[in-house]
């Protein structure tokens, strides 16, 4: 191996360990006996696992969480599907507006959407609610799931609808029939990576979940609060929670590369 | 088709603009008006005074606070691009394209990974009493304080936006045409020429996209300026913050978060006029 | 890379099976009864199973908490939730009259709570009563001075408020991120004693702010009650001004070298009351629960809290806990005529219920601190 191989290797390294050494940290203090996190590590203990998961609100606060990212997923991955058919199908007159209303979410601080949700919500009396969440999770979540679902139909014949509708089918039965099983994969995908955004997604929820608290906002509590390595063991399972949906979803993608 | 209405791209074109219309567009506009209401014992009116934006605006506090967040930003945005650069350059030449994919794989895991945890996680490394002390204290170097600093805050806007950049910068890296650059190594260029006249330029989009997502990240990130940069001093998310704590100044809140929005706005324009703008 | 990163990762599935396992019978047990869900806003630490586990089991209960740090933090969650959300509002007693004036709170009857029983000093706190109408029943209180590593400053270092610029903790002195308590202390740094620390003229103020700029090179942080603890234990921390007993007594359980003092100039009392959020439709519990922590179970809880400690202001806690814990009895001075005892340091004149601004808005103090925040 030439040195300068060798050297962009040890960078590359280098980088990842910066990147995950939060991640291992966490997890390995996750399992560590001793009350603050000191070097040389206690030994080794589920204390913190059990102490945490004894606790019914953390069940709660899992399972809100559960019902926000599923709902959230669902609804960004159709609202997203359906922008980038848009996209993709048809030209119109401000399609530039309309495409920069679909992604410009993310660009906007979360601080800023939390506060300008509270707001809103509060109006409409949802301020306080899963369906709150669910609602600023959605608009957060809909640009990722556009994004992946166009990037898949960039990869469809575009005549292969065409021949649908010329063998005589609808434009709904070819919907059905043709591009949604060829975009399966990405609707999957899309669902697992809006799942993981909403999540992990804490500033915005935080804002408007009042009494209903959600994974990650019942740990922005804690650190708040009496700080204590439950958060590490909470924070393991959303760890793994979440990487694993995002696994998924980019294995879904990559499938059909090896196809 | 004939010209009956035909309801089926219309089904595919209305959700997102009655959904972004409701609960996007509609939030922000929400936060422009409320800019200009009063509070009252703790309650919000709506009216129309310039009241807020005065007080905002002429206090030095704002400046002072806009100042740091838009420093820390620019210099979180380089130093990401800076680091990120020598590690896009070697996946995007010197590894083969399954360990590039893997690599860009593992760098997308943790984007999406709680970022908050990730911070916390920080807070025990940086420590005194912490990990990285206690190494550096093996070979009689510190202990350091590197929590409650502009070094801690920095730390934890790369952590969120280090993943970013490399993957942007290695997509538009990989992407620069071979031919292009064996063309230039045939001409006789250095290999500093070659990455400065050919490289580069061939791979400024996403150059230039990865510095601007990662300015727009740290511009708002809250969590690192607080937990770890101690808020010292604040920056404009832990002004918001603060502002709503206290006696529901909401309206004084939001100008800090429309005056956010327009920079980043400005700064987002700029970025992508410097990307495409040129090439006509 | 892949490998190494996936080690860790089984264990952790492993220990969140276990942790599943553990968990199942409470969850089963807690969806066979379906308790009455009580909504508590409260400072962090309130509805804590230590706090409260024993009363939901008798009631059949459940707190539901959403915690806040600072008055005006509280005041701005209760305006944004719908009417009757809290049913239960722990607040500090500076802040009852506002809650009542903004008509957040019902009003409370007397004779449900054994005020005969509370030191005379406590029977009638200021603002929680309008002539003999009664709108908060204070439940504990604690006193706030120096707090400091004893590792870096002596006990007579810290006696006095100047301790925070003492060189040996410059860039080391952490701020509790709420202005009250800080600005108080520097009031009282300051002299403004006659009244109250919290009652001062134009001219007074102006002094404190410019005694308090003065301090900004010796700051290290802003905390949060997290953030506080955490930054005093590893020692990122080794003075801290705006908090008291209430954290480092938590900390020297933990076998931390830190600890508070009621310095010269005085120090200042927090006071945490609760009342009843308008239109809760379950006041008849949450008398109940009032009740109970006013008795001596609760007060010798509330007393050893573990988010934080607080004195008890009623005579049978005092009994209760010098029975129950002596040595926590006499590390807080909770016996009569020790000399510690907060009634004594309250009669000596060397502790001020801290307080609203009187001469000056809230806001003006609130401003003041995010500009000290950003000089």
């Amino acid at each position: 191996m030439r040195a300068g191989d060798l050297l962009a290797r040890l960078y590359l390294l280098a980088l990842f360990v910066f990147v995950f050494a939060p991640i291992v940290t966490s997890m390995v203090f996750s399992f560590n006996s001793d009350r603050f996190p000191t070097v040389p590590l206690g030994h080794f203990t589920l204390r913190w696992y059990e102490t945490a998961f004894a606790r019914p609100e953390v069940w709660t606060a899992f399972r809100n969480s559960l019902i926000v990212a599923v709902s959230a997923a669902a609804l960004s991955t159709a609202l997203g599907f359906a922008t980038a058919y848009t996209d993709f199908r048809y030209g119109f007159r401000f399609k530039q507006a309309y495409l920069a209303l679909a992604l410009l979410p993310p660009t906007i601080p979360l601080v800023i959407m939390g506060l300008a949700m509270l707001a809103w919500l509060g109006r409409l009396g949802l301020s306080g609610t899963l369906t709150g969440i669910v609602i600023a999770h959605t608009v957060m979540g809909a640009p990722f799931a556009m994004a992946i679902c166009r990037l898949r139909l960039q990869q469809m014949d575009p005549a292969l609808e065409a021949a649908a509708w010329n063998l005589g089918a609808s434009p709904w039965r070819a919907m059905g029939t043709v591009v949604l099983p060829f975009c399966l994969p990405a609707l999957i995908s899309a669902f697992c990576l809006t799942a993981a955004v909403s999540f992990d997604e804490f500033i915005v929820a935080w804002f408007v979940s009042g009494l209903n608290r959600t994974v990650p906002v019942a740990i922005l509590e804690i650190l708040q609060g009496n700080v204590d390595p439950q958060i590490n063991a909470i924070g393991t399972v959303v760890f793994l929670t979440s990487m694993t949906l995002v696994v998924v979803a980019q294995l879904m993608l990559l499938r059909r590369t090896a196809r | 088709m004939s010209k009956r209405f035909d309801p089926y791209p219309h089904v595919w074109r209305l959700p997102l603009l009655i959904w972004q219309g409701l609960f996007f567009v509609g939030p922000l506009l929400l936060m422009v008006a409320l800019s200009f209401w009063v509070v009252r014992n703790y309650r919000m009116e709506p009216a129309f005074v310039l009241d807020n934006w005065e007080r905002m605006l002429g206090r030095e506090v704002f400046w002072n606070a806009y100042g740091v967040t838009f420093r820390r930003a620019a210099v979180a945005a380089a130093l990401a691009s800076l680091i990120a650069f020598p590690a896009s350059f070697a996946l995007a030449f010197r590894v083969s394209d399954a360990a590039r994919r893997w690599a860009i794989f593992f760098l997308i895991v943790p984007f999406f990974t709680s970022y908050l945890v990730r911070v916390y996680a920080w807070q025990v490394l940086l420590a005194e009493s912490g990990p990285i002390n206690a190494v550096l204290g093996f070979g009689g170097l510190g202990p350091f304080t590197m929590l409650n600093s502009a070094f801690g805050a920095m730390v934890g806007y790369l952590t969120l936006v280090l993943p970013l950049v490399v993957i942007l910068q290695t997509f538009s890296l990989a992407a620069v045409d071979r031919t292009l650059i064996e063309a230039a190594w045939n001409l006789g260029a250095s290999p500093r020429a070659t990455l400065f006249r050919v490289i580069i330029p061939a791979a400024k989009v996403g150059l230039i996209l990865g510095f601007v997502f990662a300015f727009i990240l740290s511009f708002g990130d809250f969590v690192s300026p607080f937990y770890l940069g101690g808020s010292k001093p604040p920056t404009l998310s832990i002004l918001i913050i603060d502002t709503t704590k206290s006696g529901q100044q909401w309206p004084r809140a939001a100008v800090v978060a429309v005056m956010m929005i327009l920079t980043l706005f400005a700064v987002a324009s700029a970025a992508v006029g410097a990307a495409y703008g040129r090439r006509r | 890379m892949s490998k190494s990163s996936f080690a860790p990762t089984r264990r952790g599935l492993l220990a969140g099976a276990a942790g599943a396992a553990l968990a199942a019978p409470m969850l089963n047990r807690a969806w066979a009864q379906a308790p009455v869900e009580i909504n508590m806003l409260a400072w962090y630490g309130h509805a804590e199973p230590d706090m409260v586990s024993e009363f939901e089991a008798e009631n059949n209960v459940k707190f539901v908490p959403k915690y806040y740090a600072g008055g005006d933090n509280m005041l701005a969650l209760i305006s944004q939730s719908p009417p009757g959300t809290y049913d239960i509002i722990l607040s500090d007693a500076e802040f009852v009259q506002q809650l009542n004036a903004a008509g957040y709170i019902e009003e409370m009857d007397p004779s449900l709570f054994p005020f005969d029983d509370f030191w005379p000093e406590y029977q009638k706190f200021p603002g929680h009563w309008t002539g003999d109408q009664l709108w908060s029943v204070m439940v504990r209180f604690g006193l706030l001075g120096v707090s400091y590593n004893t590792d870096a400053l002596t006990r007579e270092e810290a006696m006095s408020y100047n301790a925070y610029w003492n060189p040996k903790v410059t860039g080391k002195v952490g701020h509790f991120d709420w202005h009250l308590p800080n600005l108080g202390q520097m009031s009282l740094l300051m002299g403004n004693r006659d009244p109250s620390p919290f009652d001062i003229s134009e001219e007074a103020w102006e002094a404190v702010k410019e005694k308090t700029l003065s301090l900004k090179p010796q700051v290290g942080g802003y905390f949060d009650y997290g953030g506080t603890f955490a930054a005093l234990k590893n020692g990122e921390m080794l003075a801290m001004a705006g908090i008291g007993d209430w954290i480092t007594g938590v900390l020297q359980k933990d076998g931390a070298p830190v600890a508070s003092v009621i310095p010269e100039e005085g120090g200042i009392q927090w006071t945490e009351s609760y009342s009843i959020g308008k239109g809760s439709q379950k006041q008849d519990l949450v008398v109940k629960f009032i009740q109970y922590m006013l008795s001596p179970r609760g007060q010798v809880r509330s007393i050893q809290m573990a988010a934080y400690p607080g004195l008890s202001p009623t005579k049978s806690g005092w009994k209760a806990i010098q029975e129950a814990n002596p040595a926590e009895a006499e590390r807080s001075g909770l016996i009569e005529g020790h000399e510690q005892s907060p009634i004594k340091l309250l009669a000596e004149k060397r502790i001020f219920f801290r307080d609203i601004p009187r001469q000056q808005s809230l806001e003006d103090w609130n401003e003041f601190w995010s500009d000290y925040k950003t000089a």
